[in-house]
């Protein structure tokens, strides 16, 4: 059987951390709240030989080498839903939404032959994959792999930036690499999610302060959204951090 | 003019301890220079703590991110654990005790400064020196105190 999709727009897979590429999360820089993400990868997953390559690798303090992916993210509780969306679950900007929107279901984290579980959607989204949906994905290759190639080039390209990021905050904030092997440990893995102000510090963006003063605003209206649930209480201190630290960063020469 | 206890804990007056070096004289020693950082933290004088990065590292400083530090932790206490210098390097280890989104915490980093005309500045940091786990700690109520005191750290730098 061979599977098939169609999106029926539900709007329900647009909730929650939106991973971006570089040149996405720079160019919705006044729509997303940002942060960078890390995930590990361990030497026994799939894709991980393409994580090394999308990402970087990392010692541990046992000594294992995990690959770890650092993810430019639009930073947003599980349930909240994207900026970008509307009331009829429709994108607001889907003329030119990021890359990882238009590249759903599919994942360039991932080798192409293994894709096929992106698939099935998960739990109350209501993608089509009855026999009506068009086929999409042939002998474990992407029919039409446009997006994806896409998506996955710009993933190559800005690796040596992720790297550069990596090296800085592995000097600057050493404790990291005890929560990289505590995600490591953990069956589950888990996020790392550091800020885009240490991210423009050790990338020496010119265009800074542009991006600082585009996500003060929105950094601050998430702090305000967020301030009353005590199960957002680690999504409110960043923001409310991180709109300071915007706020700063937008008012320096 | 009165004189006030300097945040460093030194035990001096700010006027004659951190106070001239945050206005610009050259600190004496390495130790100097690092107590007056921590002073230019509590005193929200990020501009100290820039303009004393070795050339080296000062681009890397995140001054936003700092201010922001500065802002939300309470300072308590700076425990100079250990100072040396050799000619124009000096080494500092040293614990900063501070209160954070209502926790005690720690910070434990050894320092290394060096002298470029006359001015120390800092170099380097190696947080958690000895291996600790954790750059950051909860302190709990009943435990000895970090400061090597001996006393528990709820009659000690946690009070
Ligand atoms: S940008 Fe559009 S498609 Fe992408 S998550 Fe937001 S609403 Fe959905
Ligand atoms: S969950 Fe599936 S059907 Fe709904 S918007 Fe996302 S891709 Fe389309
Ligand atoms: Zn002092
Ligand atoms: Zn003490």
């Amino acid at each position: 059987m061979e599977p098939r999709f169609a999106c029926t727009a539900c709007g329900k897979c647009c909730h929650g951390l939106l991973p971006l590429t570089l040149t996405d999360a720079v160019a919705h820089a006044v729509r997303f709240p940002l942060a960078l993400v890390w995930t590990v990868v361990r030497s026994n997953a799939k894709s991980y030989d393409l994580a090394t390559r999308l990402g970087t690798s990392v010692r541990l303090p046992n000594r294992k080498t995990v690959a770890v992916l650092i993810q430019p993210t639009a930073y947003l509780p599980n349930h909240f839903p994207c900026p970008a969306l509307q009331p009829d679950n429709l994108c607001g900007i889907h003329a030119d939404k990021p890359s990882r929107c238009r590249t759903m279901p599919f994942y360039p984290y991932r080798e192409e032959k293994d894709q096929a579980d992106l698939l099935v959607p998960r739990k109350g989204w209501e993608c089509d994959v009855s026999a009506e949906a068009p086929v999409v994905y042939r002998n474990h290759a992407i029919l039409d792999r446009k997006d994806f190639d896409r998506e996955r080039a710009e993933l190559l390209e800005q690796a040596p930036v992720m790297r550069t990021y990596a090296d800085y905050v592995l000097k600057y904030m050493p404790w990291i690499v005890n929560d990289l092997a505590k995600m490591a440990a953990a069956p589950a893995g888990g996020k790392l999610v550091t800020s885009l102000s240490s991210f423009l510090t050790a990338t020496r963006r010119t265009d800074a302060r542009e991006l600082a003063a585009a996500q003060a605003p929105l950094m601050q209206a998430m702090a305000e959204r967020t301030r009353t649930d005590p199960a957002l209480a680690d999504f409110h201190r960043n923001y409310a951090g991180w709109a300071k630290e915007m706020e700063r960063l937008a008012q320096r020469g | 003019m009165t004189s006030s206890a300097c945040p460093c804990c030194s035990g001096l007056s700010f006027e004659t301890c951190c106070g001239p070096i945050l206005a610009g004289a050259p600190s004496a020693t390495a130790e100097a220079l690092m107590r007056s950082r921590y002073t230019a933290f509590v005193r929200h004088d990020l501009d100290h703590v820039e303009r004393t990065h070795a050339p080296e590292i000062r681009d890397d400083f995140n001054r936003a991110e700092a201010e922001r530090v500065a802002d939300e932790c309470d300072w308590q206490r700076l425990d100079v654990l250990r100072a040396t210098e050799e000619g124009d390097e000096g080494t500092v280890e040293f614990l900063i005790h501070f209160r954070r989104d209502g926790q005690d915490m720690r910070h434990h980093e050894r320092a290394s400064f060096r002298r470029v005309d006359g001015q120390w500045l800092y170099s380097a940091g190696e947080v958690n020196p000895k291996g600790e786990p954790r750059r950051v700690v909860k302190v709990g109520r009943n435990e000895p105190c970090p400061c090597g005191s001996g006393k528990k750290f709820k009659a000690c730098c946690g009070r």
